[in-house]
């Protein structure tokens, strides 16, 4: 992000996508989801919601880290910053002018698989923001100058989120190591090194490559007349050409894998030892990803799930243990995490983790608790949906992950057919013995 | 060089717009936000029930606010607050740790306890149809907590862990530093000291002195009736007997600081330097910090401290962030903040830089201080700035989240709900002279708090500021029990 760098995430399943549709208790009503297309091939989403004064805009756009040119990892990130700088009728941080200055707020994030700019404003300055976003898909100016300068900040976000956090390298490497010939393994941030290789004339060629109407998603929220906006959507969007250059697409397949691989990596100012363990997951269209999701509710959702339970009340040996599903479009992670406790270990950490893996997998899940890892991803689903921002979010992710805005409405009723043997039977599919990347990490120098 | 600097970008602007061939469409006529009405009850035990109907979405957010933080604990006991606190969901009289993990997770809920400086909490939030078994859950917890000794040893190895591996990020070590060498306080969350010597005893005692219901408020916000919410808080809260009476904050009479300051003369923007030396530090954090004694979050100067903040560190637009991030690309962000209490305010600039450009950018800061105490801010940066707090205020009103932290913020300071209406008004009656004032009065003498690689940035630091002299501490011998923070 400008404001926040989304690489590896825990926010995937966070963030979660869910709306309560047929449900016992508490119904929401389903999104109210309106789209078309323009003759330019963009894709135009819109949801009306007169309830507060605010619009929320999201301009997605296909095109994420995985995109990134070869030896230039980190890139479509750092690209990302330029798109706040000026365009032809914009100058720098107009952006800002037209969103924090009248009492909104604006930012952007860039993905594996996506990037995405949004704003939220009040809704009188909502055709403002249309014209703006569509000025910067089209007009964009790239200079030396502020290349070099967002450059340098893009450092900073590598060394404030990366090197300064004492786990922070650890969550590269479960990137770098888990993937072996997918663009996945660089990592979205990329490294410092690859960033210095990037030059202004790659930026402009990314942008004629991948920002443009036919491989993009305007999704708008919020307070607004449906005439008036789909007038100003063809008004402003409509106008952009679509370029006649095929779009490229990642093909790589990552290759299942073989056997175990082991790591041990060290890092400066590592307090305990830490352990990831990974497995390679379907991607994000499969069927499995919702018995995952509950899965990973039982396992890590809350001081009552297991890994809580079991890793940090009962044997005391980590301060923090959890379970992740990190959704890709092309096949995400799944993987263990945990960081010891004083004076415990990284070993005693992976055969905890282990032992929990296989109690699922030989025993299976208790009806309570399929029941309560239900109520809270419905919960969650509520929550996600409180404002035009969070509504907006769900119908991107459903976009990004499944390539429909409207499979939204769909996502609790297919959480809520999970059975037991569904997550028993995922938990065996995809977490066997030569599907396993360990890494251990600890402070370089020793125990510290 | 600052003339040189509006030179340019008075040129910046004139080549824009003379190439510019389109206008952004103009707004729209603005709708009003509205504020939504806090209804309020007091039962006959004392306790305040406040309640915000907001029923677009089937969430509750109900939150018991006790106005009893750190402030209240002893420095030697640093966290004692926030322990006690923390303890209430770790088992009651029928129920166990896990017992009420399950129980509030079974809901779909999540619960959370702990403790700031002014006030403790718990909350919880979820569906609207279960707010019952929420609210059972919630005054068993609060009402006959059990303070078991296993489970207090284990959350006190669980804070030291937490405390050992923050203070390997430079920016947390360095607000902790600052917290007692500028704000002559002591961490909400403890030091490895302080933690290891909390007992049961101590626990005991201070939620024996402290939580009562009429130092209390309970806070419903969401989906909601006021009706619902006050049956329900009756049927649960009567019973809580009527404790002392409410407590004053302490007011700290210790406002001399450490190595006091010169204060003949003209006064310095820097009184001190001090910097933590965290070798391999992958970033250097830069904090300027200055505590403001005798102005509350209740002074009527909250206003334009609040508008002096947008302006200088509040947002992406600000000036810290616009010098040190988007002109020079220093860092990923600047931004600064005021903690209130009830009877001062701490307020801090906040960085992280590469370790090469630690003085460059604690000049930075220095120089938009000085700014800010010496010239006025033009209207036309000042509606920008005051739009960047009554925007994100509205719209933090819009989540019952948002609106049960807006409402318990105010009942922790004893300000009436009202105020919440009276806020986007305050923020725009501000001056710019009323902004220059505070910042003369209030913001200069402060210290500059690095912590970083000092390898690095040394003798960078000592060139651009000869005259300084540069307290430095390894981080390794760092312990905040004492006055010259060294073990």
């Amino acid at each position: 992000m400008r404001k926040t760098l989304i690489s590896f995430t825990l926010a995937a399943w966070v963030l979660m996508t869910l709306v309560i549709a047929g449900v016992a208790q508490v119904k929401v009503a389903p999104l109210d989801i309106k789209e078309r297309t323009l003759p330019n091939g963009l894709k135009v989403v819109s949801v009306q919601d007169n309830t507060s004064p605010t619009a929320a805009i999201h301009v997605w756009y296909n095109v994420g880290g995985k995109n990134d040119p070869q030896g230039k990892s980190g890139f479509a990130h750092m690209f990302e910053h330029m798109m706040f700088k000026s365009t032809k009728n914009m100058p720098n941080e107009k952006m800002d002018r037209l969103t924090e200055d009248v009492g909104g707020f604006n930012n952007a994030s860039t993905w594996d698989d996506f990037t995405n700019y949004y704003e939220v404003v009040p809704s009188n300055y909502l055709e403002t923001l249309l014209w703006a976003e569509a000025e910067r898909m089209v007009n964009l100016n790239v200079d030396d100058k502020n290349f070099a300068s967002e450059r340098d900040v893009v450092k900073e976000e590598f060394r404030q989120s990366v090197l300064a956090q004492p786990y922070g390298q650890l969550f590269e490497y479960v990137s770098s190591l888990s993937y072996t010939q997918h663009p996945y393994k660089r990592g979205v941030i990329g490294d410092l090194d690859q960033l210095n290789a990037a030059t202004p004339a790659d930026a402009k060629s990314f942008y004629d490559l991948y920002y443009r109407p036919d491989n993009a998603y305007l999704i708008v929220v919020g307070d607004f007349d449906q005439a008036k906006f789909d007038t100003w959507t063809d008004k402003y969007f409509g106008r952009v050409k679509r370029p006649t250059a095929s779009i490229p697409r990642v093909t790589i397949k990552e290759p299942a894998r073989t056997k175990e691989t082991r790591y041990e990596k060290t890092a400066p100012n590592v307090p305990f030892p830490a352990v990831a363990i990974t497995y390679l997951a379907p991607p994000s269209k499969d069927a499995d990803i919702a018995a995952l999701r509950v899965a990973n509710k039982i396992l890590s959702g809350g001081e009552s799930s297991r890994l809580y339970q079991s890793l940090v009340y009962k044997q005391q040996i980590a301060q923090e243990a959890s379970f992740n599903l990190d959704n890709k479009v092309d096949g995400g992670l799944l993987y263990f995490f945990a960081i010891a406790s004083e004076g415990k270990t990284g070993a005693a950490l992976e055969k905890a983790l282990l032992a929990e893996l296989a109690l699922i997998q030989t025993k299976g899940i208790t009806p309570k608790e399929l029941e309560k890892a239900k109520n809270q991803l419905i919960s969650d689903a509520i929550e996600s949906l409180e404002d035009n921002d969070g509504k907006a979010i769900a119908i991107e992710r459903s976009v990004a992950y499944e390539g429909d805005p409207k499979l939204v409405n769909t996502n609790v009723k297919r959480l809520q057919a999970v059975t037991a043997a569904d997550v028993q039977r995922v938990m065996k599919k995809y977490f066997t013995d030569t599907n396993r990347v360990v890494i251990h990490y600890s402070n370089d120098g020793g125990a510290k | 060089m600052k003339n040189t600097l509006t030179l340019l970008c008075v040129l910046c602007a004139l080549v824009m717009s003379s190439f510019a061939q389109e206008m952004p469409p103009a707004p729209g006529v603005p709708k009003a936000v509205s504020v939504p009405a806090v209804q309020e009850k007091k039962l006959p035990n004392g306790l305040t029930v406040a309640v915000v109907q907001k029923s677009q979405v089937p969430l509750v957010t109900i939150n018991l606010l006790i106005r009893a933080g750190a402030s209240g604990e002893d420095a030697s006991k640093a966290g004692l607050a926030d322990m006690t606190a923390s303890m209430l969901t770790k088992g009651t009289k029928t129920r166990t740790a896990t017992q009420i993990a399950e129980a509030v997770e079974f809901l779909g809920g999540s619960i959370s306890s702990g403790a700031g400086w002014n006030t403790s909490f718990i909350s919880v939030t979820v569906t609207s149809d279960k707010v019952a078994q929420a609210m059972a859950i919630l005054a068993d917890v609060v009402l006959n907590p059990k303070f078991d000794q296993k489970e207090i040893d284990l959350l006190k190895s669980q804070s030291l862990d937490g405390l050992t591996y923050n203070l390997k990020q430079p920016s947390f070590l360095a607000n902790y530093v600052a917290s007692k060498y500028s704000f002559n306080e002591h961490p909400a969350g403890g030091t490895p000291a302080s933690i290891g010597v909390i007992s049961r005893a101590d626990i005991l005692k201070f939620q024996q002195d402290n939580y009562n219901p009429a130092n209390s408020v309970l806070v419903f916000a969401g989906d909601i009736s006021a009706a619902t919410s006050s049956s329900l808080a009756a049927k649960y809260f009567a019973v809580w007997g009527k404790g002392k009476r409410p407590i004053k904050e302490l007011r700290l009479d210790r406002l001399t600081k450490i190595g006091s300051a010169d204060t003949s003369g003209p006064r310095p923007i820097v009184n001190r330097f001090l910097v933590v030396d965290l070798p391999k530090s992958g970033q250097a954090s830069v904090i300027y910090a200055q505590p403001i004694n005798g102005i509350g979050r209740s002074d009527a100067r909250y206003f334009p401290a609040s508008v002096l903040n947008s302006v200088l560190g509040g947002g992406y637009s600000s000036r810290l962030n616009q010098e040190i991030r988007i002109k020079r690309g220093l860092s990923y962000g600047a931004g600064s903040s005021f903690a209130w209490r009830s009877w001062k305010a701490n307020f801090a600039t906040r960085t992280q830089t590469k370790n090469e450009s630690a003085a460059e950018v604690t000049e930075l800061v220095i120089d938009e201080l000085r700014k800010l105490s010496t010239t006025p801010t033009a209207e036309s940066e000042l509606i920008p700035r005051k739009s960047g707090l009554t925007g994100p205020f509205g719209l933090s009103l819009e989540t019952t989240g948002g609106l049960a932290n807006a409402i318990g913020e105010l009942y922790g300071f004893g300000i009436p709900s009202s105020a919440l209406n009276s806020y986007v008004a305050n923020v725009n009656g501000v001056t710019d002279a009323q902004i220059k004032n505070f910042a003369l009065d209030n913001l200069l003498g402060g210290d500059i708090v690095i912590v970083g690689d000092y390898s690095i940035f040394r003798a960078d630091l000592a060139k651009r500021f000869p005259k300084m002299t540069v307290d430095v501490i390894k981080a390794d011998d760092l312990d905040l029990s004492k006055d010259n923070l060294r073990k």
